[in-house]
């Protein structure tokens, strides 16, 4: 490449005190909120995100055509093989159906009536944050009914909140960002607290009503006090409970959910009130 | 000091290429940052604006190049909108004024420099954001390491990058 040689320092100078005064002023207009911002962000991300997702879909493609050209060896085997596990699955299958049904029954017997996460849409994950924070980005947005605060699960767990919304794409922070926090209950005791992200791997208890019955193993379900999270979801299992630093012991919380191998996820446009999928005992306890 | 003069239909394509490359650079960043967690690390963004102002010398291109990086990289993420910009656009400035006072096709600059605006880089975005929203969970000592590693893993990418462009230069 050749090299452009400057005439004059001057239109450095006033190149540079314009791109600073814009980037500065777009930060301030933030930090005042006086002045909403976000149709920055929306037309950026309208503009970019459809190429990520271009891109995205081609290597996909390009994966499942050299799989299945991979998968044509020994295939006969595997067909043999599979065919015997369909077999198996199948008796499986028709015995889970009667737990199913008399599940159902006890459940009536409880008067527990069956709840589920209310409205729901599946969302392909089509990029994550390149800027070292937490946070990826999905093809759902505004037109399927997103908007900032909206709920991100997966069948494992909680997985994070929507932050930024365009038409058609949205920004979803995970729970590990440092700026993330999560109203959780204790499955065991119902003890309810408050888990936060560490921008790392794994999450850190802000707070809980009483510390000295925790330990490692025990599971976190979403309290739904935040009002963003319905309530019962899988949080996070505790992964070390660490000596007293302040009020609290130092305790670390694993997600539910490998937030590095996310592809699909549920995000929840109208929830309900209360899941409590895990919460037998509430539930025995229930008039 | 020269100027040399280009065509007008020459000009829009040198803008276009440019243009094309900052959005495949953000692009590219965003998709493998995604299927590769390790890449999380690399600062494409940043290794760019360093390569362009090293390579073109020019502080208004780089200024321009660093600021529309930095502004999409925010955009692309939950970052504050103008932080990674306002970051990208002193790198593009400072990169492209070091080619008259530093030797910068010398490895060694090369790596001392992607080096030190990374860790630059990481501080400053890292005091924007804090200004405009507080992260009262943030961990500042796996911030430093964080900043040391992608500091190094930018500095050796670069550092390919630099030689390709060098080896490029050369056969062509």
């Amino acid at each position: 490449m050749s090299r452009i040689v400057a005439a004059s320092k001057k239109p450095t100078w006033i190149a540079l005190g314009i791109a600073l005064a814009l980037q500065t002023g777009l930060i301030s207009l933030q930090a005042r909120r006086r002045i909403d911002t976000s149709f920055v962000r929306v037309w950026i991300l309208d503009s970019l995100a459809p190429m990520e997702k271009l891109v995205d879909r081609s290597t996909y493609s390009l994966g499942y055509l050299w799989k299945g050209y991979v998968a044509l060896i020994g295939i006969h085997d595997e067909n043999e093989r599979l065919s015997h596990q369909v077999d198996e699955l199948q008796m499986q299958l028709q015995r889970n159906r009667e737990d199913l049904v008399e599940l159902q029954r006890l459940r009536a017997m409880l008067s527990l009536s069956s709840s589920d996460t209310g409205k729901t849409v599946v969302a392909r994950v089509i990029g994550r944050d390149p800027a070292r924070s937490q946070t990826v980005t999905i093809d759902k947005g505004t037109t399927h009914g997103l908007r900032p605060d909206s709920a991100v699960i997966t069948p494992a767990g909680i997985v994070g909140r929507v932050i930024h919304s365009s038409n058609f794409f949205s920004i979803v922070q995970l729970i590990v960002d440092s700026q993330s926090a999560v109203g959780v209950l204790l499955q065991s005791t119902r003890r309810q607290g408050i888990v936060r992200g560490t921008g790392g791997r794994e999450l850190d208890l802000d707070y809980i009503d009483d510390d000295n019955d925790l330990k490692a193993g025990d599971t976190f379900l979403s309290s739904g006090l935040d009002r963003i999270y319905p309530k019962g979801l899988p949080v996070g299992v505790i992964t070390s409970v660490g000596p007293r630093r302040g009020l609290l012991k130092t305790v670390q919380v694993r997600p539910s959910v490998d937030l590095g191998r996310l592809e699909e996820v549920i995000c929840i446009i109208e929830h309900t009130e209360n899941i409590d999928v895990a919460d037998p005992a509430q539930g025995a306890s229930s008039p | 000091m020269t100027i040399y003069p280009m065509p007008r239909a020459s000009t829009f394509g040198i803008i276009g290429k440019f243009a094309v490359a900052i959005v495949a650079v953000v692009v590219i960043q965003g998709i493998l940052s995604f299927k590769f967690t390790l890449f999380g690390f690399f600062d494409l963004p940043l290794i760019f604006s360093v390569f362009y102002g090293f390579t073109l010398g020019n502080p208004v291109a780089s200024i321009v190049i660093g600021s529309s990086l930095g502004l999409m990289q925010d955009s692309l993420s939950g970052a504050v909108l103008g932080a990674n910009g306002l970051s990208k656009t002193i790198i593009g400035f400072f990169a492209a004024t070091a080619v008259a006072k530093f030797a910068v096709d010398q490895p060694v600059t090369r790596i001392f420099a992607l080096f030190l605006f990374t860790i630059g880089d990481g501080l400053l975005v890292t005091i924007l954001g804090l200004m405009v929203g507080p992260a009262s969970g943030a961990t500042y000592s796996g911030a430093l390491s964080g900043w040391g590693l992608s500091a190094m893993f930018n500095a050796l990418l670069g550092l390919v990058l630099f030689a390709y462009h060098d080896w490029w230069n050369a056969t062509t």
